[in-house]
């Protein structure tokens, strides 16, 4: 499946710092116009890979060929010739005029102590209209958005004219929009000039949507190297990044995308249980985060819905193990998460409302616990109305009226909760015993 | 589906200070006029008082090879044997002085500009270092062995050349080791300064041959150049300090960190070396004649950065013309408000740099880029 000749060799690497070794014997060859996602939990020696192949670290073992020719007999203008490098994080020290930070790609193209001439502002030119920067070239680097430095990096990578780049989390510090943007450049780039990209991506369903193939890392070794729908199943989430998920298929594209399904049980089962429950939050964007470790800290269950996600609040969730109810971000929420809301809300004692922002895309998060409130006792978290943050022309209010005529409390904050709770628990129902 | 959460990340915005200079030439060639109006107004001051005119006569006069004007000394109101004598002060003391100030200053600008450079950092510079000290120890050394200065006159710089060029391989070799940081080279640096002065203050202390001037070694003079002196420091300064100038490019890279500077084809540890190299033959050629100035070599590269930008293609030349504008100033300055001491230049030069030192630690520029410290 590989070209011929490939753009970049790696044969059974190795790289450690100190004792521990953080890549074990990984073999990876690369080819031109190829996309191949590096990805793998954090730890899994993705950054240290590709610090190794820029000849940032020596290996402990093993062999890198770039374009046929071994790493060390490369001096290090060749490599920059050769390999271009997006990393992780760059913090530039002044603030230098776009053009010129793009311009610090042609380095190596430039004879030492020669000056830029029209060839290498040309380059720096079609790079910054890949990147859609041209415009912002006279601006200073400080003075622009995080997400257009993200581009201006990758602008000064393309300028360096290598046919391979590595990029390192190219995706981080952007939203949403502008990953997919970048990422979508990034594709057509290896299409139309052949180049061969390989990234380091945090997000497996970038990976799996973009990439011609996924590399998976675990623990410094190469664990999967395969196409996406190949690579992306449950058994490797399982076993690599220790998450139960369900796969998926977009409906539009046929590709696979995964949902992480979080364990049955939550915090029931951990041996500080003393406290009745589910509590059932309702958040978004992560207004329930917060809430979300307070009373897991206390040693409550609790479900959670809808959340989008990757956001902070399904994170949030996950990492302490709560069930809930997930939608893909950025749309409205569908009547598959919405019937599993109800049901984590129907097995709920209580329900505690994040101050969420409203839109219409999350108005249903409110709209179906207004029956379950009649019968449950219902806390709004904040020190304001929804009026701050209802984004759906008045819905939000009217929908917080009818609770809190129904009997729903407001409380300040997670503190002002935890003290209310108790006292309302011990009027309801008892709980349950049979969790979600 | 939250409606929260994608405002917009705008970073940086604090207003924008250091601006990529849009004509960097433009402002270095002020500086370059500044200093040269300084060395014409430098060349009127001496511990003797001598009108203007002979000075200025005189020097048309050497530099014109006699032509014009034929006799410096007609038409003016001092008498003839007075003149000549002038004439000499002039030729063979205050215009090498002037001169020597103005490489001495040049060679410790540019050596500071590119070590704050190499180093990501702001306090880095000849001095602290320990480059001069260094190098002044190593020339102070050469008196011990009771040679007089006039037959020393080449040895000296290799002596002091040996003397700094320990000192910056210890920092180097520092450098090396891979849990290093700038601020553990830095201290490298001012450990081997402190250690050097002390060597250097026990030598002049011994001091056999009693030809030793302490305040010359320890805060610098110009009182007894030459043109001698000035032909040597004008090879062993302004050629590495020429080459120096070139190291703008990869200099503006590695401010991007050594790994990025690297990728993109800077060889960040060869630059560090040799320009640690470079910085300390242009040192030690000014300590061997000058003694130890301090804080050149650390203001003058802040200065330009003010003024110009970050540019180090800029900032290199900007810091030797503004190294030697505040030599020849601290002379000067020297000169007017204690007239009859002989104040080392050093002196003056140590009020401007204390005062501005205080200034740089207690006032930095905002901006995303912290950390780096500039």
């Amino acid at each position: 499946m590989n070209a011929p000749a490939p753009l970049l060799d790696v044969d059974r690497l190795s790289v450690g710092y100190g004792e521990r070794l953080a890549v074990r014997d990984v073999s990876l060859r690369v080819g031109s116009g190829e996309f191949v996602a590096l990805t793998g939990p954090n730890g899994a020696g993705k950054t240290s890979l590709l610090r190794a192949v820029l000849g940032l670290v020596a290996p402990r073992a093993g062999e890198i060929r770039v374009m046929g020719d071994p790493l060390p007999e490369l001096d290090i203008r060749a490599r920059a010739r050769r390999m271009a490098w997006l990393p992780q994080e760059e913090r530039p020290q002044d603030n230098v005029r776009v053009l010129d930070y793009v311009l610090f790609g042609r380095f190596a193209h430039i004879p030492p102590f020669y000056s830029e001439n029209a060839e290498d502002y040309a380059r720096a030119r079609e790079a910054l209209m890949t990147v859609g920067l041209w415009d912002r070239r006279e601006s200073g680097i400080w003075e622009i958005s995080g997400g257009e430095r993200q581009r201006v990096l990758l602008a000064r990578a393309l300028a360096q004219d290598a046919p391979i780049l590595l990029l390192d989390e190219p995706t981080a510090h952007l939203d949403i929009a502008s990953q997919l943007e970048l990422i979508g450049r990034l594709v057509s780039l290896c299409r139309q000039q052949g180049r061969a990209v390989v990234a380091a991506l945090h997000d497996l369903n970038l990976a799996a949507r973009y990439a011609d193939r996924v590399v998976v890392l675990s623990r410094g070794r190469l664990v999967h190297d395969g196409r996406p729908a190949e690579v992306l199943s449950g058994a490797l989430l399982r076993e690599v990044w220790e998450v139960d998920a369900e796969l998926r298929r977009d409906p539009r594209s046929g590709l696979p995308y995964l949902i992480p399904v979080l364990p049955r049980h939550g915090l029931a089962s951990t041996p500080g249980e003393r406290r009745p429950g589910p509590l059932h939050v309702v958040g978004g964007g992560g207004a329930a985060a917060e809430l979300l470790r307070a009373l897991a800290g206390e040693g409550f269950r609790l479900s959670a819905g809808v959340l989008a996600l990757f956001d902070t609040d399904s994170e949030t969730a996950q990492e302490l193990r709560v069930p809930c109810a997930l939608e893909v971000p950025f749309a409205a929420i569908g009547a598959e998460a919405r019937a599993e809301n109800r049901r984590l809300l129907e097995a709920a004692t209580a329900i505690v409302v994040a101050p969420f922002a409203v839109g219409p895309s999350n108005v249903t998060n409110l709209e179906d616990l207004l029956p379950y409130a009649r019968t449950r006792p219902t806390f709004l978290v904040g020190a304001d109305s929804f009026a701050a943050r209802d984004f759906c022309q008045g819905r939000a209010v009217a929908l917080e009226k009818e609770l809190l005529a129904l009997g729903a409390l407001r409380v300040r904050d997670s503190a002002g909760l935890l003290q209310r709770l108790p006292a309302a628990l011990g009027a309801a129902v008892p709980a349950p015993k049979a969790g979600p | 589906m939250p409606a929260t959460g994608t405002a917009s990340v705008k970073s940086g915005s604090a207003t924008p200070r250091n601006r990529w200079p849009r004509t960097p030439v433009g402002r270095t060639l002020l500086f370059a006029a500044g200093l040269f109006a300084l060395t014409l107004v430098s060349a009127l001051l001496g511990d003797v008082s001598i009108p203007a005119s002979i000075v200025l006569g005189t020097i048309a006069h050497h530099l014109t090879g006699g032509a014009f004007p034929a006799d410096p000394c007609a038409g003016t109101s001092v008498s003839r044997t007075e003149c000549g004598v002038y004439q000499t002060i002039v030729w063979a003391n205050y215009i090498p002085q002037v001169l020597l100030g103005v490489l001495v200053g040049a060679a410790l600008g540019i050596s500071g500009a590119a070590l704050q450079g190499t180093f990501r950092n702001p306090l880095a510079d000849p001095y602290l270092l320990g480059l001069s000290s260094g190098a002044a120890f190593g020339a102070a050394l050469l008196f011990v062995f009771r040679i007089g200065l006039q037959e020393a006159q080449l040895t000296l710089p290799l002596f002091a050349f040996a003397g700094s060029l320990l000192s910056g391989g210890v920092v180097l070799l520092a450098a090396r080791s891979p849990r290093s940081s700038v601020t553990t080279l830095l201290l490298t640096g001012v450990a081997m300064s402190s250690f050097f002065s002390a060597l250097l203050i026990l030598t002049l202390l011994y001091n056999p041959n009693g030809n030793l001037q302490v305040s010359f070694w320890l805060l610098g003079g110009l009182e007894g150049a030459t043109w001698t002196q000035v032909g040597i420091v004008f090879a062993g300064a302004v050629i590495p300090g020429a080459i120096l100038a070139l190291y703008g490019r990869s200099l503006n890279l590695l401010q991007l960190g050594s790994d990025v500077a690297q990728s993109l084809g800077v060889d960040a540890r060869r630059t560090r070396v040799r320009i640690m190299l470079l910085a300390s033959i242009a040192t030690a050629s000014a300590v061997a004649f000058a003694g130890v100035i301090g804080f050149v070599g650390l203001v003058a590269p802040h200065v330009v950065r003010r003024v110009a930008g970050f540019d180090y293609r800029v900032v290199l030349t900007g810091a030797a013309i503004v190294g030697a504008t505040f030599v020849l100033g601290a002379r000067d300055l020297a000169l007017v408000f204690f007239p009859g001491i002989e104040v080392p230049v050093g002196v003056p030069m140590a009020f401007a740099g204390a005062l501005f030192f205080l200034y740089l630690l207690y006032r930095r520029p905002a901006g995303p880029g912290e950390g780096g410290g500039w």
